[in-house]
């Protein structure tokens, strides 16, 4: 990145930045949502997401990762912001391809990353407008302005963003109007995505009270997106417009508008959401924390309450299961490089891996990719099938693991005396010891990481540790 | 709780059985704990030495735990108990029954009433080592090691002094049982085998317990015990 941008970005996210201050809204996981179907609705963007992303099989984990990384580009702190928007580009310079029709996809084009950044700035701007708060000329120049500084952050430069707001608008009306299609992926997030929402984290214990409550709030947050979305694009993609949809839109937003005034602060802030959707989100405690604590009470009053399921089918994961949950991560039906590339990029932020270190877990998936390919691909296909790898689950090959094993150990074992004990695992693995029980002084050494770590990847053993990592 | 297997052999039944009659007294005892007012009550259920029991027997042990704590989870909650699991950290001890240990856990952690320690795959020796590996990882020099930050590393280290351990079936041993805790007890022997224990036996006891003078090893402060027995 040059040095102008790094000075840029130094003056423009100052103390009284709209966009950090913005950022640690709860509400702005309602506009990164909206921008999402928009972003989707952008070619490249739409193919890259159905072909990598793991938004379909696991949206809260993916909503988390991205508010995370923005509140870490937007931080006080220069090195957080560069080093973020590094790891960004690396991750993106891995994901590239074609998409069905042979047209190419890069997650590092600088047109379709310029169209992630206006549909924030774009769903920022409403959500503002619709919550009642609209804003001012200066505001808005300014709001923009510190949008195009993140993108320079990104891109080193912002000139695939029109200068001024002015010009703004209709580069934005261009794009929905010439450029942007009904991708897939537009389709599954508005169809698919909200009726089937998996449970986030805090309820997965309630799955009967979760399918109840979704099979009215899915179809009714997909009516909101569509209500919120300009009407130029919601013509050109031919989405449905719901009677009612648009008054509760608006009623949603102003609900948003209204506790953002009128609730303190801390209740509405982006912690109080992150700590609903990661229960193993570390903050200080915030006023949901009673709330949260008596769900989780309820939760384990329930599941004591209800009759006990069959002990033998607990304690092992069946094949099927440990491929839907864990390997299968673009929720796809198959296993293919995205999958575990996937697996590599949720461990690599987790855990806010360097550079090389990154890089070691790359190859060391990839290597891993190679050998599911050779022993388990059948008929050659370039994706492993559920049937496939049902067939040989007890057998697979395993020395790529190891590696991966190796290098988890590595970057745990943060003071090399080649032990992890309790705290540094805990650091791996912040909710696996959310069982509040003792002795967790125990030690691993790598010969036992590697094989817990091993024997959880091939499906043989539950660990309530990596399934909170990749479940 | 000595004597399961002993009440079992005297009725020609299986030893399983006497875990099975053991799950009466240990309710009455909580009940019969709760109002007289113990606020601390500490169960010694499983000690790291029982894995050397037979494998099924300990298989049935993990059931008959998870049976009774599903079983009475929502009356504990209800009674105002709290309560908490000692030990708990081999492996072996099945996922099932461990989530629903935690859950018992989450359920009742914000009651006030009585605390309920469960000493559960527990060893005395094992807290005080784990007590020292959590002093040395927390890089505490020698001189600041007193009795009191040593105590703050135990596991559940808001646990009082134990004041009266009731032992039944007339064992005489320690059995590595809270060995820190209970380093001033007083020590009751009933010859009950624990699935005939009782309310009247617990009353019996405390009411001895009371008539103890207690002195910590002073010889001009001898403390006769009255309410807040543990």
């Amino acid at each position: 990145m040059s040095q102008t941008a790094a000075e840029e970005t130094a003056d423009v996210f100052g103390p009284d930045s709209m966009l950090r201050r913005l950022s640690d809204e709860a509400r702005w996981g309602l506009a990164v949502t909206r921008a999402t179907v928009l972003e989707a609705a952008h070619p490249q963007v739409g193919t890259a997401l159905m072909a990598n992303s793991t938004f379909v099989a696991h949206p809260w984990r993916r909503l988390r990762n991205t508010l995370t990384s923005t509140q870490r580009l937007l931080d006080e702190e220069q090195r957080v912001r560069t080093r973020e928007a590094a790891r960004l580009n690396r991750l993106h310079a891995r994901i590239s391809g074609s998409d069905p029709q042979g047209r190419p996809y890069d997650a590092s084009d600088a047109g379709a990353r310029a169209w992630v950044v206006a549909t924030l700035f774009e769903s920022a701007v409403t959500m503002y407008r619709l919550s009642g708060q609209s804003l001012d000329g200066p505001a808005l120049g300014r709001l923009y302005g510190e949008f195009r500084t993140l993108l320079s952050l990104l891109e080193g430069h912002s000139d695939r963003l029109p200068a001024t707001v002015r010009e703004f608008w209709p580069y934005f009306d261009d794009m929905i109007d010439h450029h942007l299609e009904n991708t897939e992926a537009v389709r599954v997030i508005l169809y698919r995505l909200f009726t089937d929402v998996p449970a986030p984290p805090l309820l997965r214990a309630s799955p009967a009270a979760w399918a109840a409550g979704r099979a009215v709030a899915g179809p009714a947050a997909a009516a909101i997106t569509i209500a919120s979305l300009p009407e130029s694009f919601c013509r050109r993609l031919a989405l449905p417009d719901v009677p009612g949809a648009r008054m509760l839109m608006h009623a949603a937003y102003l609900g948003t508008g209204l506790a953002d005034r009128l609730l303190p602060d801390e209740w509405t802030s982006l912690g109080t959401l992150m700590s609903l959707l990661d229960p193993s989100h570390t903050g200080a405690p915030g006023p949901w924390d009673g709330v949260r604590r008596k769900a989780e009470q309820a939760a384990a009053m329930f599941r004591l309450v209800t009759p006990a399921a069959d002990e033998a089918s607990e304690t092992t994961l069946s094949a099927d299961r440990f491929f839907a949950e864990v390997l299968d991560q673009t929720g796809d039906g198959y296993l293919a490089w995205p999958d575990l590339a996937a697996m590599a990029r949720e461990i690599a932020t987790r855990l806010d891996l360097d550079a090389p270190d990154e890089e070691r877990l790359f190859t060391a998936y990839a290597t891993w990719w190679r050998e599911l390919q050779t022993e388990l691909d059948a008929d050659d296909d370039g994706r492993v099938t559920r049937q496939e790898f049902a067939a040989s689950a007890a057998r697979l090959p395993s020395s790529g693991l190891i590696r991966i094993a190796d290098v988890l150990f590595d970057v745990t074992d943060v003071d090399d005396d080649e032990t992890i004990d309790g705290r540094e695992h805990q650091a791996l693995f912040r909710t696996a010891f959310r069982r509040d029980l003792t002795g967790t002084g125990e030690s691993w050494s790598r010969g036992a990481f590697v094989r817990q770590f091993v024997s959880f990847m091939t499906g043989q053993q539950h660990s309530v540790a990596y399934d909170s990592l990749l479940t | 709780m000595d004597g399961n297997g002993r009440w079992a052999a005297q009725r020609s039944l299986p030893r399983t059985a006497g875990h099975v009659a053991a799950e009466a007294a240990v309710i009455d005892v909580i009940e019969a704990a709760r109002s007289a007012g113990i606020e601390w009550l500490s169960l010694y259920a499983f000690s790291t030495e029982n894995w050397r029991r037979p494998a099924a027997e300990v298989d049935i042990l993990m059931r008959l735990v998870r049976r009774a704590i599903r079983k009475h989870a929502p009356a504990l909650y209800a009674r105002g108990v709290r309560c908490r699991f000692l030990g708990m950290s081999d492996p072996r001890i099945p996922a099932p029954l461990a989530r629903d240990i935690t859950d018992l856990m989450t359920l009742t952690g914000d009651n006030k009433d009585m605390t309920l320690t469960v000493a559960f795959d527990h060893g005395g020796r094992r807290d005080i080592v784990e007590a020292a590996r959590s002093l040395i990882r927390a890089a505490v020099p020698a001189e600041q090691v007193t009795e009191d930050t040593f105590a703050g590393h135990l596991p559940y280290s808001d646990t009082p002094d134990v004041d009266l351990v009731i032992r039944t079936s007339g064992e005489q041993r320690i059995s590595n049982f809270m060995l820190w805790q209970v380093a001033y007890a007083e020590w009751a022997f009933p010859q009950v085998l624990w699935p005939d224990f009782r309310a009247a036996h617990l009353w019996e006891c405390l009411d001895d317990y009371r008539r103890r003078q207690r002195r910590f090893g002073d010889v001009r402060r001898p403390t006769t015990m009255g309410e807040g027995q543990r």
